[in-house]
């Protein structure tokens, strides 16, 4: 390799830094994410205890587990061992304990009423009802809500409790009763199954379309307008109409909300012309979206019009007075000659919004949070809700990082389409404007 | 159509570019409007076709006077210096624009378009894109389309600066040939004087925003109203001697050497300055008035040659001659002028 050589790779050594540290690494990280059911249930520091809750039984129930045996596992066993003896002996005295051990040793009680009418049987037991009671509840045996750290002694709580269990059901109780998280593969079918990603998947296409639309049609109108007028007011208007996109978001939200709340500017106004107040942003699904589209599509114009602005700027000056000579009014000068110029500005901005608007969620999160109900939550809020932020406090990293992954792939073959379609080569090689 | 500019101003901010100027053009005619860049000669095309606004004075159409009307509406043909051609339209859709922005039907569009292009030539460039013809096609294709709605006038803004030497020549008995076919009336704006006097009928040459003379090419050439015009016509260029007259004839500044004033002039005294212009062909070996110097310069030029012949003073003197006449760097000649055909100035540079 020649000195040069490695100079160049000197000089891309940042750049690969930032790849593989920013971008491949959190891609890749993502995606071991998305085959595990981390949750804030299991945490996602490896190993994990073993404990059966409410919970477990729901879920041994609804996977087929025999439903006897799980209402078994959640009630309380009363079992004459050698650990209740020797409390019973502390408590109650050696006499009481060596009748119990040798009337009752090695029985078991479904429950504690069944304990205690033995009990009251014997000589030695307490005289008080009460003392009785305590002494019964020295036999219990419970595996609910109980954590087990190893398999070992989780399986031999289970034997305890004599539920006769075969080896799959053994097998599928300790998978479920499992705390920590393992590998699988459910995520992905948990996406392609349930309703709320579906949902999810088309307000992503209305956001997106809709949005798109609007931020190049906005644009290309205010870059056309403005190339019209006299240089100083033009100035002032594209500066006026860039503050969207300069504007810190969280201020450029907080306006939108002073504008759309119930007592806002815009109820306000409305007010005059008989309009009862309302949450302009939130009061139903239309205006809902037609906020989003405006607070996304106002920025993402800002961006078009300077693009545009500058690309009608690069027509040489000729070819518009030509235009006039040749007769053309300003409708057909914009027609004829303006826009088929601008054709690799707004391809470019289309490819280039596509992309940034499919994982964008910023200004939704800030203004709507996906509301009302779920109507604008788009996928990428829905992911982040699901695995980062939400009511319930249950955060599913796993399926978080799956529904992340779904965007990463739809983004890549997004980016591998258009520059495919747009053949980017030849849109960077060479101004498409002659002399 | 006769078109006049009647009394034109043009300002661009503080600046007055062109004050108070009259013109009018002939109906069929072809004028050029000649002088060096900055003399406002693209500014008046620009005022003609309605690009630039008129800050003062009427422009006529024949009788319809279309000093307020925007250029979409002047019926006016520009073709541009650069050619200003549609980059993403065909060549037929090029030609076909002017036509197409008027709503004619599609079949007289391709009729007309057919029509032109046979007239410039361009038949089988049809579906070409500008980018893809060379420089000559371009040209022809930006005449077509300035021709194709019929203008009442045709303007052409430095066509041939753009084209190679062989290109121009071609260019330039092409488009007079077009402009003489349709009968069209047209306007050249040149900065090259072989391009103004080879193709047009008048010749407006132009000077600080002025129209110094009005007139037909020979006779602009044979008697320039002033040392400006005798300056711009002719290549190589005609030589000034600067002096002043005394008792029957004419001193050179800074020297001894006396000529006899033309016999046709009116002297207004003695030691009064004068310029004399002697144009490179009538300073030759045979003629009478003779004068000394050193050959300065030597130009072959094949079938000519030109030299430069340095004075006494200091002044230059230019001949051109037939080839060999063998006259080398330093030889000291003595030629002479032809004393009928000096054109003798004023001080301030009028003829006199």
């Amino acid at each position: 390799m020649r000195r040069a050589h490695l100079l160049g790779l000197g000089f891309m050594t940042p750049a690969l830094f930032i790849i593989v540290f920013l971008f491949l690494a959190p891609v890749v990280l993502t995606m071991m994410f998305s085959f595990t059911n981390m949750s804030s249930g299991t945490g996602i520091s490896s190993g994990g205890a073993y404990e059966v809750t409410e919970r477990t039984i729901r879920l041994l129930k609804d996977q087929g587990f025999p439903e006897t045996t799980a209402d078994r596992l959640a009630e309380d066993t009363y079992k004459i061992d050698a650990a209740g003896l020797a409390a019973v002996q502390a408590d109650f005295g050696k006499a009481f304990a060596q009748e119990i051990e040798a009337e009752l040793s090695g029985k078991s009680f479904a429950g504690r009423r069944d304990l205690e009418r033995e009990l009251k049987r014997l000589k030695e037991r307490p005289r008080s009802t009460r003392d009785l009671k305590k002494a019964a509840d020295l036999f219990k045996r419970s595996i609910l809500n109980t954590r087990f750290e190893t398999e070992q002694a989780f399986l031999t709580s289970v034997d305890e409790l004599d539920l006769g269990l075969g080896e799959t059901e053994t097998a599928e109780l300790t998978r479920t009763a499992y705390t920590g998280w393992v590998w699988t593969t459910e995520n992905y079918r948990l996406i392609a199954s349930l309703p709320s990603t579906l949902r999810a998947a088309g307000n992503t296409l209305i956001y997106v379309s809709f949005t798109l639309a609007f931020s190049i049609g906005f644009g290309l109108f205010l870059a056309v307008t403005t190339f019209y007028l006299p240089s100083g007011v033009a100035t002032t208007f594209r500066t006026i109409w860039f503050l969207p996109r300069i504007l810190p978001p969280v201020i450029y939200v907080m306006m939108w909300k002073w504008m759309a709340w119930d007592t806002g500017f815009l109820s306000s106004f409305l007010a005059h012309f008989g309009v009862p107040p309302r949450n302009w942003m939130l009061h139903s699904d239309i205006n809902a979206w037609v906020v989003v589209v405006l607070i996304n599509g106002f920025v993402g114009a800002s961006l078009g019009m300077i693009l545009f602005s500058s690309a009608i700027k690069a027509i040489p000056e000729t070819m518009l007075h030509a235009s006039e000579v040749d007769g053309a009014n300003r409708l057909q000068q914009i027609r004829y000659i303006i826009m088929p110029q601008l054709r690799w500005p707004i391809l470019f901005t289309t490819a280039y919004q596509t992309l940034s608007l499919l994982t964008s969620f910023d200004y939704i999160y800030l203004s709507t949070d996906g509301g009302p109900g779920k109507a604008t939550e788009v996928w990428a809020l829905y992911t982040f809700h699901t695995a980062l932020n939400n009511y319930g406090g249950v955060l599913q990293y796993g399926l978080g990082a799956a529904l992340a992954m779904v965007l990463v792939v739809i983004g890549i073959a997004a980016a591998l389409i258009y520059l495919r379609l747009f053949n980017f080569n030849d849109l960077v090689a060479k101004p498409r404007i002659e002399q | 159509m006769r078109i006049a500019l009647e009394n034109f101003t043009k300002t661009f901010g503080e600046t007055t570019v062109i004050d108070n100027m009259s013109l009018t053009i002939d109906s069929g005619e072809m004028l050029a409007l000649l002088g060096p860049s900055g003399c406002g000669k693209s500014t008046t095309l620009f005022a003609v076709c309605g690009i630039h606004r008129m800050d003062g004075g009427r422009l006529l159409f024949g009788e319809r006077d279309v000093t307020t009307l925007p250029s979409q509406q002047r019926n006016v043909g520009v073709v541009f210096q650069n050619y200003a051609l549609y980059p993403h339209m065909t060549v037929h859709e090029n030609i076909a624009f002017p036509l197409k922005v008027r709503r004619e039907n599609r079949a007289d569009i391709a009729r007309k378009v057919e029509k032109i292009a046979g007239l410039v030539q361009i038949g089988e460039l049809m579906a070409r894109r500008p980018a893809q013809l060379s420089g000559g096609q371009q040209q022809r294709v930006a005449l077509a389309r300035a021709l194709v709605r019929e203008p009442d006038i045709l303007l052409l803004d430095e066509p041939l600066a753009n084209l190679d030497a062989k290109l121009r020549l071609e260019m330039r008995s092409e488009i007079r040939r077009i402009q003489q076919e349709t009968g069209i009336t047209a306007v050249l704006v040149t900065h090259d004087q072989v391009e103004a006097m080879s193709m047009c009928d008048r010749i407006a040459i132009m000077n600080r925003g002025e129209i110094v003379q009005l007139s037909s090419p020979s006779e602009m050439y044979d008697n320039p109203s002033s040392d400006f015009v005798a300056g711009f016509l002719g290549n190589p260029p005609i030589a000034f001697l600067d002096g002043t007259t005394e008792e029957g004839g004419f001193r050179l500044a800074n020297s001894r050497v006396t000529l006899p004033i033309p016999s046709n002039l009116a002297i207004a005294g003695s030691g009064v300055p004068m310029r004399l212009g002697v144009r490179p062909e009538f300073f030759q070996p045979g003629n009478p008035l003779k004068v000394t110097g050193k050959v300065s310069f030597v130009e072959i030029q094949g079938r000519e040659e030109l030299y430069d012949v340095t004075l006494e003073n200091g002044a230059v003197l230019r001949s051109i001659q037939p080839h060999g006449g063998n006259h080398k760097l330093g030889d000291e000649v003595t030629w002479g002028i032809a004393q009928d055909r000096i054109l003798a100035f004023g001080p301030d540079g009028s003829r006199l």
